[in-house]
């Protein structure tokens, strides 16, 4: 087989004919040295020892018996196995359904390989049909990855690099892809902050936090960098692999690589005859946890303890009697004295969700193809909620060698992502779940909704009555590719792709009216309030936003082996462009709730609203790279990238991103022969400079905007008045990362691999606000809530180093069963060397020296439970029995902002590993994966007080002068302003969030072929997996995963809950 | 196909791909903001940066929940009342910081944003003050713009004087980021003298030019008139003449009130509590407007009883109830008053009607009704945890025309009235009576707030001594002016709140017993506290520490 060698340095994979060839195309060195133009000398004796093979080949032939069989793994059939004999010429490559056939003799050995999987070789005893189960081997050294603009012998890598399979990616089908990933490799810190359907993605960080700035990381989609659509719905059936760029080796992505990149292939077709292969899997979600919270009695007596802190003189019963909580506690009187728990009133114990894929994949000699459909339904967890997302996707991806030497691909997906909310957003609905008093009921018994708290009743928020919130966004991704091996110099090719993304959001949230009833028990009338719309009418807010992105590049590459030099180079130029526009329309007054529509809103011109704006931006790169190795033993890379980008002012638009990186195969010297243990043995290192460019637009000159608030006349309209929004900053631009990267990659005593790295990254020109060191007095103030007037500059420092490492082991045993365990470790450490801070500020409180995202809180060392207390430890002039002790740090005997001490951890864990097992057996299957963190801590205090419900691990363990033994401070008023709470926010908040979780448990059984394939089924599986199966944390009443919330309330821990998932799912092929 | 003829396509393909490729693909001007060049080559647009200099940013959560704040609090969920004896917040929200004393540079509670938010709106005058001369308009506009600038920096310097003392004045001075922002200079506090003189200089030069009066399409109602900047000029120097700042004379306050009542432009509304309703009235001298798709927090609901689906915000103490005359004009502690501390709410001065909701008030066409037990605006009713602490509930402000469920998108349009006649009155008196004792104009002035047509109370009685004037004229204040930000710093100028602030916040339970009703005197709220240093708010830590301690920080911080 002749591959061109240009294709080595395509974009990933597709233009390759099919998956199986590219790879194939990685031993192109062999071939090519049949090849290239040789020498005369050299030319006759290639000739004479083919002769000679196909001679003995037919010699051989014939004292051979015919032996077929078919090969699978994991229960899939895998083609393009090759088969050969020992010691011999014979050989077979198994077909798309994995069947071969060749000639051999009893007594033979047959060698199984593909670069994949483990090989293995069997014993030919007679003439039956062979069934031959391999194990997967994900570190294989023949294995080719996609980087970068191109495709790489994962023996020859230089850089820190991890890839996934598809295959590994579909066990247990998680919606959103991004959920799929946590604990399967080292380096990656995946943490799942919410699971509302259509918006349960994880946050994805490489390594950790390294940067005050944006550390968001760059997602390339089949070569398209920040393909619009992202990572998150892509339809994970549709994934061939997923590459993770960790080092240097990124700075082929310059100003955008800072953060790492993602890496995404989608799948192509091999030529074949059409597969059909066809998956269905029903999910059952629900909660990983929630805080269980106070009862009614309890709620009680805590309102009494509140009032009687107000204004001790009036006692312990100033809200309710003694008899009055009796009554919540016997539920004698539920019109009057209910006992409600609100989760259970507002959600499900379990929701559904299903996902349906369908894919067509095949092709001739010159077409191929790989088509698919998918459907995805999710519901949410809310009692008659109108939550819900709805996906439903294509994908066509079809290559074409229109001559030998042009090749073509057109890649096209589309999805349609449908997200329906109610008009309260979860957030709002868990902080009315989470705060609503135990001693309202959420239906009074004759079954009217009650006014919940505040007139928000979480049963009834969560359903369609108050009108809905949808959100259809649909995207399209389109890229034509080709490529030409330009004749005359071998080794030279063209290629090139033009990308069009376009993303529509449309929104359309329609509040209407409804009537909630308030109990009054002197007149024994439920009094009707409306809620919702607004002023009892209802109204209409619609939006559309669309973007586009368009993306062309144009590469010229060059490969070619000289003797044992090998040189693999290219040089590319790119530029794209990304276009946003939106409006959104707004009516209130709407005579009717029957016609949710902007035309039929009120009529008034103050009943109509509307709004729009836009903005473009440019990117302009040029790149190149050199890759020499020398006969893949000494291995040496270099690449740069010139990036220019409109965000900043002319003079400072283009950046510069070199990076260089070598390796040394150990293994491959002779004198390391002797040493039969290692089979392979790697040292590599890199060092680059890579960007970030990630901040707002148009910041280099004054910005000035329209804030149409101030009202003037008699007639009270609005003036379109204009405000200033962000301050010049002339010499903006780009953001710095010099990373290194020291690493080992060995393999050895057959069975093991590991990877041992250790990094270090220094951020510096990080694009950050100041603020802490601007006085207010000259003027430069940031607003609370919206954009800084300051704008960013290159003033920050962070240096971060770590360690990641891997082991894997896997194995098959003589009876067939195949296993592997793997373990990865990463420890990322951020220590800022300068961020903005108040000259002032200090020494114990400064960050600078510190890591990221540390938190600065009061030290709670105890409670003052007694007088004694009080006189012992200095403390504030209003502190009572009950509340908190905080340490006097600095030792003057007063409490003040002086006392406060940094945490030592921040929300993003130092430290993350993940450990992953697979067994497979005579068609069972069997994985799991595990993730963990620590090093984390989370500050959550729960909106509690008059203002809303308490935890029970607060409730049931308060202070109070019946209890003063208890655990936890006093209650008060509101926690945000209590003396215990917000108003010295303090380390008795602060959780230790380590977790240990079962992140993912599949046991598959593939159903045996022979069976089947009378029913013309090629494979069949089915199987049961669990996502978020268990977890183990010292964090008592939230998930560990997830953020302390967002929004107003940002640190009360009110947020949509994690989902345990439980799937049955079959997949079928034809 | 021949191989070179695709070789062409494709270098066509190539070349139609990247004709876009030209040497400005990077230079995009953007379309969702103003440059700089556009702001001051456009008089239109200038005046527009201009009006909005009435705002002020928002800087801390719970502020501005509708429109962004102008000067001083406004109206906000918890209002600057609930830092004084007028009332205290529900549901505390940062201000029982204030009431129990704990007020603190790290703890400032609701009112920690007036600091930066006035230095940033001066530097936004100052800004616009800098480069109005390159942008083209008549020289009248030039003038009367210039002029309401000032003003409008004059407002917040003055709002940050009665808050801070001596302030750091910043001049012309406009920075920038490549400035040094360590100077000195930001960090020197001058005297309060020397902040006030600066403030009256600027409001005597801005008033010379602004216009007399608001007028439709020429000088819009909600900008700045003459009248404006003379009354706040007065209100400055009545603070000037005040114990705690002794840094003017009570015959310049005097002057300077007297000079806003000879314009002949204001007069007193007639009806008392539809004053705060409307826009439109002879009596306001400078206030902020509100329209739909601006507007401020939905006073209704926030502050109405829990019967009617409110949330009690500002409940009245029984501080402030206490000092309501009879409507016979006597005080209550007077035993000749008729009052009955039974029967507390009969023929009490007209205002405490319009100000204040109390048991068995009528209130939209039902009864208030706070006893216990079984009262649906007790903690008996619905929503209990929303039933007030005091015994009262805010009445002031209003709107009965607004509804309580669901006003969003309805409600918040009344005026905040910055500056109103009355005060202007008041301040006449105290002044007067201070720096010549009670002669005719004193009682002139105070007896035309007292006999307003809807508030109708009796004339003061002649011959007061100059101390006893005192006493009814801070009385007044107290009523007259409840709940529109004077309190606060009424209470501090004249040196009383180390005693009124010291004063437990009270409250009253109302039991009703078959037809009998008791009214028994309790604290609403435990802990208030008042020291000597928080006579002045306390600097933003922040601000003391940016500065690297070279600004100083009020006495007793």
């Amino acid at each position: 087989m002749i591959i061109p060698p240009f294709l080595n340095d395509l974009p990933p994979l597709p233009l390759c004919s099919g998956s199986l060839n590219c790879i194939h195309s990685t031993n192109k060195f062999l071939v090519m040295k049949e090849n290239r133009p040789l020498s005369g000398q050299y030319r006759s004796f290639l000739s004479f020892f083919l002769f000679f093979l196909v001679l003995s080949v037919s010699a051989w032939a014939q004292q051979r018996a015919s032996i077929s069989g078919k090969v699978s793994s994991a229960g899939e059939l895998v083609p393009g196995v090759t088969v050969r004999v020992k010691h011999g010429t014979q050989g077979a490559t198994t077909d798309v359904n994995g069947q071969f056939t060749l000639q051999a003799a009893i007594g033979d050995t047959l060698v199984f390989n593909h670069i994949s999987y483990i090989s293995r070789e069997v014993p030919v005893t007679g003439n039956d049909r062979l069934e031959i189960s391999l194990a997967p081997n994900t570190q294989n050294v023949g294995e080719v990855v996609v980087v970068g603009y191109g495709t790489q012998k994962k023996a020859t890598l230089t850089g820190s690099i991890s890839t996934l399979k598809g295959a590994e990616i579909v066990k247990s089908p998680q919606p959103n892809v991004s959920n799929s990933l946590a604990g399967r490799f080292s380096g990656l810190i995946a943490n799942n902050r919410s699971g509302e359907p259509g918006y349960d993605g994880s946050t994805l960080l490489i390594r950790g936090l390294a940067t005050t700035g944006n550390n968001d990381v760059l997602v390339v989609v089949d070569g398209v960098p920040g393909q619009i659509g992202g990572l998150q719905r892509i339809d994970p059936n549709d994934i061939e692999s997923m590459t993770i760029l960790k080092d240097a080796s990124a700075a082929v992505y310059g100003s955008r690589a800072a953060n790492g990149v993602i890496l995404i292939t989608t799948k192509r077709g091999k030529t074949g005859k059409p597969s059909i292969s066809y998956s269905f899997n029903q999910g059952f979600t629900s909660p990983t946890r929630l805080p269980k919270m106070a009862d009614a009695p309890t709620y009680a007596a805590i309102r009494n303890e509140i009032q009687y802190y107000n204004n001790p003189s009036g006692g312990m019963n100033q809200v309710y009697t003694a008899d009055q909580i009796q009554k919540f506690r016997d539920g004698s009187d539920p019109l009057n004295y209910p006992n409600t728990d609100w989760q259970k009133a507002a959600l499900k114990n379990t929701a559904l969700q299903h996902q349906h894929s369908l894919s067509v994949s095949g092709g001739s000699d010159n077409v191929r193809y790989f088509l698919s459909l998918g459907i995805i339904g999710q519901d949410g967890l809310y009692k008659h909620g109108v939550t819900k997302y709805n996906q439903y996707n294509f994908r066509s991806n079809i290559d074409a060698d229109v001559t030998k030497r042009l090749k073509v691909g057109l890649s096209l997906s589309g999805r349609q992502e449908d997200r329906i909310f109610p008009q309260t957003g979860a957030s709002d609905i868990f902080r009315g779940i989470y705060r609503a008093y135990p001693t309202v009921a959420a239906y009074y018994p004759n079954g009217l909704p009650t006014t919940g708290i505040e007139n928000n009743n979480p049963v009834m928020q969560v359903q369609d009555i108050g009108g809905t919130n949808r959100n259809p966004t649909q995207v399209f991704n389109g890229i034509l590719k080709g490529s030409y091996a330009i004749p005359g110099i071998e080794g030279l090719s063209l290629d090139g792709f033009l990308s069009v993304d376009k993303s529509w959001t449309f929104g359309k949230s329609f509040a209407s009216p409804y009537v909630l009833y308030n109990y009054d028990p002197s007149a024994n009338i439920y009094k009707q309030v409306v809620v919702g719309g607004s002023a009892g009418l209802a109204t209409l807010n619609e939006t559309q936003q669309n973007q586009e992105m368009r993306v062309s590049n144009i590469k010229l590459n060059f490969t070619r082996q000289f003797g044992k030099h090998h040189v693999d180079a290219f040089i590319a130029y790119e530029q794209s462009k990304i276009v946003m526009d939106s409006l959104s329309a707004f009516r209130m007054n709407f005579p009717s709730t029957q016609t949710p529509e902007l035309s039929q809103g009120g009529p008034a011109a103050a009943d109509k609203n509307n709004a729009g704006k836009s903005y473009i931006f440019t990117r302009k790169s040029y790149i190149g790279r050199l890759a020499y190795n020398y006969e893949e033993k000494y291995l040496l890379e270099a690449q740069a990238r010139i990036d220019g980008s409109s965000t900043f002012a002319p003079g400072n638009q283009y950046g510069f991103f070199p990076s260089v990186s070598a390796g040394w195969r150990i293994s491959k010297e002779d004198w390391f022969q002797p040493v039969s243990f290692i089979d392979d043995l790697k040292l590599r290192a890199s060092y680059g400079t890579l960007g970030n460019d990630n901040v707002g637009l148009f910041q280099y000159f004054n910005n000035y905007s329209f804030n149409s608030q101030y009202v003037l006349g008699s007639g009270s309209t609005i003036r379109p008045g204009v405000d200033i929004t962000k301050l010049a900053n002339p010499n903006i631009t780009w953001e710095t990362a010099k990373k290194m990267d020291i690493g080992i990659n060995a393999l050895f005593l057959k069975h093991f691999s590991l990877e041992f790295i250790y990094f270090q990254q220094k951020r510096s020109n990080i694009l950050t606000q100041r603020n802490a060191s601007i006085p207010q007095s000259s003027g430069i103030v940031n607003p609370y809530g919206s954009d800084a007037l300051v704008p960013a500059e290159n003033i920050g420092k962070v240096n971060s180093n770590g360690i990641e490492t891997s082991l894997g082991y896997s194995n098959t045993t003589a009876s067939g069963i195949g296993y592997r365990i793997g373990g990865n470790f990463t420890y990322a450490k951020s220590k800022i060397i300068f961020i903005d801070e108040a000259p002032g500020t200090l020494a114990h409180q400064r960050q600078t020296g510190r890591p990221l995202n540390t938190y600065l809180l009061y030290d709670a060392i105890g409670i003052f439970r007694t007088q004694d207390d009080l006189n012992k430890y200095p403390h504030l002039t209003t502190n009572q029995l009950g509340d908190l002790i905080y340490r006097d740090y600095n030792g003057d005997g007063q409490i003040t902002a002086d006392d406060q001490v940094r945490s030592k951890y921040g929300n993003i864990p130092e430290i993350t590993y993940g450990i992953t097992l697979g067994v497979d057996y005579k068609g069972f299957d069997l994985s799991a994966v595990f993730a963990g963190q620590t090093h984390v801590s989370q500050y959550v205090l729960p909106e509690s007080g008059t203002i809303g419900n308490y935890y029970s691990s607060w409730a049931d363990n308060r202070w109070s002068p019946t209890n003063i033994a208890g655990t936890y401070p006093r209650v008060d008023e509101r926690a945000s302003s209590s003396i215990n709470g917000g108003l010295y926010q303090n380390n008795f908040w602060l959780n230790n969030a380590s977790f240990f979780r079962m992140k993912n448990l599949e046991l598959g059984y593939t159903v045996n072929a022979d069976i089947l394939s009378r029913i013309r089924i090629a494979g069949l599986r089915v199987y049961a997996s669990a996502f978020n199966l268990f977890t183990i944390t010292p964090v008592k009443d939230y998930d560990p995963e997830g953020t302390n919330g967002t929004g107003l309330y940002s640190t009360s821990g009110q947020f949509y809950p994690q989902q345990r998932i439980i799937n049955v799912g079959v997949n079928v092929k034809f | 196909m021949k191989t070179n003829s695709i070789l062409y396509i494709l270098v066509f393909a190539a070349a139609g791909i990247f004709s876009s490729c030209k040497k400005n693909y990077l230079d995009i001007v953007p379309t969702d903001r103003i440059p700089e060049v556009s702001l001051l080559a456009d008089s239109a647009l200038f005046e527009q940066f201009v009006v909005n200099r009435y705002m002020g940013v928002r800087l801390q959560e719970k502020e501005a929940e509708g429109t962004p704040p102008g000067f001083g609090r406004g109206f906000e969920y918890g209002l600057w009342s609930s830092l004084t004896d007028e009332s205290i917040y529900n549901n505390d929200d940062n201000t029982w910081v204030v009431q129990r004393g704990q007020l603190a540079p790290e703890n400032t509670g609701i009112a920690g944003t007036i600091w930066g938010r006035s230095y940033r709106s001066i530097r936004e005058c100052n800004y616009a003050l800098t480069h109005i001369d390159s942008v083209q308009m008549s020289d009248g506009k030039r003038t009367t713009l210039r002029a309401e600038l000032r003003f409008i920096r004059a407002y917040r310097y003055h709002d940050l004087i009665r808050n801070y003392g001596g302030v750091v004045l910043m001049g012309e001075k406009v920075l920038n980021l490549e400035d040094n922002l360590t100077d000195e200079s930001l960090f020197n506090r001058s005297s309060i003298k020397e902040s006030l003189d600066y403030a009256v200089a600027e409001l005597d030069a801005a008033a010379k030019d602004l216009p007399l009066a608001n007028a439709d399409k020429t000088w819009d109602l909600g900008r700045a008139t003459k009248g404006a900047a003379l009354a706040l000029k007065a209100r400055l120097l009545l603070y000037a003449a005040s114990p705690l700042y002794n840094a003017g004379t009570w015959a310049n306050a005097a002057a300077a009130a007297k000079a806003v009542m000879d314009l002949n432009v204001y007069s007193l509304a007639p009806d008392y509590a539809k004053l705060f309703l409307t826009p439109s009235s002879s009596e306001i001298i400078f206030e902020r407007l509100y329209a739909i798709g601006a507007r401020h927090v939905c006073l209704e609901i926030s502050n109405a009883p829990n019967g009617y689906g409110g949330w009690a915000g500002n409940t009245p103490l029984q501080n402030l109830v206490d000092s309501y005359e009879m409507n016979n004009g006597k005080v209550i502690t007077d035993a000749t008053s008729g009052y009955n501390a039974q029967t507390p709410y009969t023929n009490r001065d007209a205002r405490f009607y319009a100000t204040i909701l109390y048991n068995g008030a009528p209130y939209r066409g039902d009864t208030i009704d706070i006893y216990t037990p079984g009262g649906k605006d007790s903690k008996d009713g619905p929503s209990n945890w929303n039933s007030t602490k005091t015994g009262y509930y805010l009445r002031k402000f209003m709107d009965d025309s607004n509804p309580i469920d669901n006003p969003w998108n309805v409600a918040g349009l009344q005026p905040w009235i910055y500056i109103r006649y009355a005060e202007v009155l008041l301040n006449y008196a105290e002044a007067q009576n201070e720096a010549v004792g009670p002669d005719a104009t004193v009682y002139t002035a105070i007896n035309q707030i007292r006999q307003r047509s809807s508030v109708n109370q009796p004339a003061l009685p002649a011959g007061l001594t100059q101390a006893q004037m005192r006493d009814a004229i801070r009385r007044e204040r107290q009523v007259e002016l409840a709940f529109e930000e004077h309190r606060f710093y009424d209470v501090r100028r004249w040196k009383i709140a180390n005693v009124t602030e010291n004063v437990p916040a009270y409250g009253v339970d109302v039991t009703k017993s078959g037809t009998t009703t008791t009214y028994t005197r309790k604290v609403a709220l435990s802990g208030r506290a008042f020291a000597d240093k928080h006579y002045w708010l306390p600097i933003p830590r922040s601000e003391i520490l940016s500065s690297n301690g070279k600004l100083s920080q009020n006495a007793g911080y």
